[in-house]
């Protein structure tokens, strides 16, 4: 009988998660494979180039010191950027669950997601306009302000920091805002009245519950920040160099696709250690 | 008209190409053959169809005919990678005899030894111009002749390069007084970039970038190419092309046709219309690079750019013309060049 | 008294954060009334890129390519990921973790090099480009952020409910649909509205797999950026972005998720 159950159950967990994962087998874990296949290589197999197995792009990570700079650089940028999201974000999709009620709510949350229906490139250069000395920024600045400034945030890394922040804001709202909407007003209310102040409610029950919520938007955040290119290189100029930029122009520029592709998992296994190191720690402070 | 009674003479000659092909050129983006009047006048007299794939490096044009064999009819390849596209077998010899105006091309530049690699002419002479810098009028009284200006104090935040390892190599050999094909001192070249790096505000990728920078006043002056040039100032822009005393990069553009088409007539075709004097000059006017068709160049206006600027001979005297870079060579530039902008 | 002061605090926040959400949009729309080729200030009115716009067969093509291919991605990324979700989130099972776990590389990695590799291998096996290796591609790409957003949802799932409704004697199917489904919505619909957008956005996919002449809105921008890009791009993205929000507060106004809580 149980094992009739069990393999029902298994039959379920089955027909559930074989579409998702054979479509992410065909499209992406194969490829990915193929790749890394191809960075133990010296030259990509394409017509009749010549190639051998070596571990030499791997080697080259560490023989100068650039790429360790520029990985330990993209990585303060991924903490930073993450942050500030989560400190911004939180806040709002906490007024977005507890304290807007009703149709309103469905509006302003479809219209956290709908700026990026739009494209990214697109959405870059127009921060380029805002941000850029006599741009929009500073006009608006000196339309409100009784006295003259200059701003000039662009090819800064403040600049940097603000596209990435609005390029990934929405995922922390939206996984935080999903999160406090399932805690019950009841527990607030009843905490409340058993004297809880507003810090203990926050610290000791809208966090802890809402944490799943919190980590997912973290992870979508830092893990696609660190590998980031486009922002950087278009708003950062002379100082947008970051580990990102190099794979992207070992893969659009010079065409070396097995270094490009060694250094990708190189940043792969990097971001994937943090998170396992960081795991035992959150869920530690979750219970 | 006279052009058209040509390709129906053409036509007649090769009966198969009386079947209406469609030919599928590979080119950067907005790079002439992909104008719609081009393509349109093309079709009118030939029959055949044009489509068009973009690529954005060199590298990633020789991979797309190393992964795509058969897709193109006719690709565009710098004449410092000809050889290694010949060599690796990616494109064919040229019938001469079907390029009706290669005629007009003058020997010089139909004999480049690159264009002509494998000892068959594998590209067919297109287009030249310079790769060398252009300055925002309004910053400067008198324009500069010199490369000095990049390193010039009082331009400080105010310079762009484009953000490509060769070209900045390249760029400051020419400023360092070395022959940008054989670069003896890569030292002094290295030193020469350090010392540029403060100065520059953002590197620039592609025309696009460089005009909105230059339009929003961010550059004073910055590297760029002639054809590029000649089209900003035709689109108003406050910017003036200098070929300095010390030199410029030169680049010869030939137009070749893969091994795997098979379309190669109407791809000849396509080739003829496209160094024929009468497409040169009209494309000319919004902007373009020197023709190789010396009939062309010739046909152009006085005051045209590419006849005041690129037609001295005293210019031309001055300009390094690229030839192959080696593999070796590549990747140093490379690491020089990445190492530079990973310290800022 | 503090309480309603919070609460202003706070609905002023989130005004302050969806006016920065929104101020590249809307200088977007800006400059798409701007004559200056080269988005110089200061304003100057012009429908000029409007009238260009309807003119230009290429743009107006590859926009409506691509909101196709995102409405199939969208359609495609959001069931199977949803389920994914359901059975990650119900079950236990050997290997789970590793599933979860194997979520990240396509997040992490630039899609720069998912979508070469891609290439490379849709090549090998002889898939070819074309509409459907398109979609292939990005339905692959939108999956893991399904996937992660619907389990952030479902993380707060109370199965004390589920339960509730078996005692009551409901079969697993109407448990499914009366409890499970309605809970998860909102992460549904959110995951949905993310597949949409990461299609939307995708370049290196399309670029790399789309046949040559049919290509989608950000191909056509990335790659006419050698040359240029004039406003017209933000013409089309404006007339994109007001129909997307005329549709989606719409069908807000008629539907019901997130719950009256």
């Amino acid at each position: 009988m149980s094992n009739v159950l069990a393999n029902q159950e298994r039959l379920k967990i089955f027909g559930l998660l074989s579409p998702a994962y054979l479509w992410l087998t065909v499209a992406i874990f194969l490829p990915l494979s193929a790749m890394l296949y191809f960075s133990f290589l010296s030259d990509v197999p394409f017509g009749d180039a010549e190639w051998t197995y070596t571990a030499n792009n791997y080697r080259a990570f560490f023989q100068t010191s650039t790429y360790a700079t520029l990985l330990w650089k993209s990585l303060k940028l991924g903490l930073m950027v993450t942050c500030i999201s989560l400190l911004v974000g939180f806040p709002c999709a906490y007024v977005l669950a507890k304290a807007i009620k009703g149709r309103s709510r469905e509006a302003l949350f479809l219209l956290v997601i709908l700026p990026f229906w739009s494209n990214s490139l697109v959405r870059i250069f127009s921060w380029a306009i805002v941000l850029r000395g006599n741009g929009v920024l500073e006009l608006g600045l000196n339309a409100i302000l009784p006295f003259e400034v200059d701003v000039n945030l662009m090819f800064t890394t403040p600049a940097i920091v603000i596209g990435l922040v609005h390029s990934y804001l929405p995922y922390v709202i939206l996984t935080s805002y999903l999160a406090l909407q399932a805690i019950d007003d009841n527990l607030i209310d009843a905490a409340r009245s058993m004297g809880a102040n507003k810090l203990t409610i926050l610290w000791r029950i809208i966090l802890p519950l809402s944490l799943p919520g919190l980590l997912a938007g973290a992870v979508l955040i830092f893990v696609p920040v660190v590998g980031s290119f486009m922002e950087p290189r278009i708003l950062g100029g002379r100082v947008g160099t970051y580990f990102g930029t190099v794979i992207e122009d070992q893969f659009v520029a010079v065409f070396n696709w097995p270094l490009g592709a060694a250094l990708s998992f190189i940043l792969l296994a990097v971001v994937l250690l943090i998170l396992a190191v960081a795991s035992p720690v959150l869920k530690r402070a979750q219970t | 008209m006279k052009k058209q009674f040509l390709m129906a003479t053409t036509i007649a000659v090769f009966g198969t190409a009386a079947a209406a092909d469609e030919i599928r050129v590979l080119n950067w983006q907005g790079y002439g053959t992909d104008l719609d009047w081009a393509v349109g006048a093309f079709a009118q007299a030939s029959g055949h169809t044009v489509v068009h794939e973009y690529f954005n490096s060199e590298q990633e044009m020789l991979t797309k005919l190393r992964t795509n064999p058969g897709a193109y009819d006719v690709v565009l390849i710098n004449a410092a990678f000809t050889p290694q596209a010949q060599e690796e077998g990616l494109i064919g010899p040229i019938d001469v005899t079907l390029i009706e105006n290669l005629s007009d091309v003058p020997p010089d530049i139909a004999g480049n030894p690159d264009l002509n690699a494998g000892g068959a002419l594998h590209g067919v002479p297109w287009t030249w111009g310079l790769t060398s810098f252009a300055v925002n009028t309004g910053e400067f009284d008198q324009t500069p002749d010199s490369i000095e200006v990049f390193w010039d104090k009082a331009h400080e935040g105010k310079v762009s390069i484009r953000d490509d390892a060769l070209e900045a190599v390249q760029f400051a050999a020419i400023a360092t007084g070395q022959d940008i094909n054989n670069i003896s001192d890569l030292d002094a070249v290295q030193a020469k970039l350090a010392e540029l790096m403060p100065q520059i505000k953002t590197y620039w990728g592609s025309e696009n970038d460089w005009n909105q920078f230059m339009a929003a006043g961010d550059l004073d002056v910055a590297t760029f190419w002639s054809g590029s040039a000649s089209r900003s100032m035709a689109a108003g822009l406050p910017v003036q092309f200098v070929v300095p005393k010390e030199g410029a990069i030169g680049w010869l553009d030939g137009l070749s046709i893969p091994t795997s088409s098979t379309k190669k007539e109407a791809a000849h075709q396509f080739i003829d219309w496209m160094i024929d004097p009468e497409f040169y000059v009209k494309w000319a006017a919004d902007g373009a690079p020197a023709s190789a068709n010396a009939k062309a160049a010739a046909a152009l206006p006085d005051e045209a750019f590419n006849k005041r600027i690129l037609g001295d001979p005293e210019v031309v005297a001055r300009v390094q013309f690229q030839r192959p870079v080696s593999e070796e060579n590549r990747k140093k530039y490379l690491e020089l060049w990445q190492g530079l902008k990973a310290a800022q | 008294m503090s309480g309603r002061f919070l609460t202003l605090l706070g609905k002023t926040w989130l005004g302050l954060i969806l006016f920065f959400l929104y101020a590249p949009i809307i200088v977007m729309a800006f400059m798409s009334f701007n004559a200056s080729q080269y988005y110089q200030l200061p304003f100057e009115f012009s429908l000029k890129w409007y009238q260009d716009l309807a003119g230009n067969d290429e743009i107006i093509a590859a926009a409506t390519r691509s909101v196709l291919i995102a409405l199939v991605t969208t359609v495609i990324a959001t069931i199977l990921g949803t389920a994914a979700s359901v059975a990650l989130f119900r079950f236990e099972f050997r290997g789970k973790r590793f599933l979860q776990v194997m979520l990240f590389p396509p997040i992490a990695i630039p899609w720069l090099i998912t979508g070469t590799a891609m290439l490379i291998f849709f090549f090998g096996v002889g898939l070819g480009r074309g509409t459907p290796s398109v979609i292939i591609g990005h339905v692959a790409l939108a999956l893991p952020y399904v996937i992660v957003v619907v389990s952030a949802r479902l993380a707060t799932f109370d199965a004390t409910l589920e339960e509730a409704a078996r005692s009551l004697g409901a079969d697993a199917w109407t448990v499914t649909r009366r409890v499970t489904l309605p809970w998860i919505s909102s992460g549904v619909i959110a995951g949905a509205l993310f597949a949409f957008a990461v299609s939307f956005d995708q370049f290196v996919v399309s670029y790399f797999l789309s046949e040559p002449g049919d290509s989608t809105l950000p191909v056509l921008i990335y790659t006419s950026i050698r040359k240029g890009f004039t406003p017209e791009i933000n013409a089309i993205s404006t007339i994109i972005i007001v129909v997307s929000m005329a549709v989606m507060l719409f069908a807000a106004r008629f539907s019901n998720f997130g719950g009256e809580r």
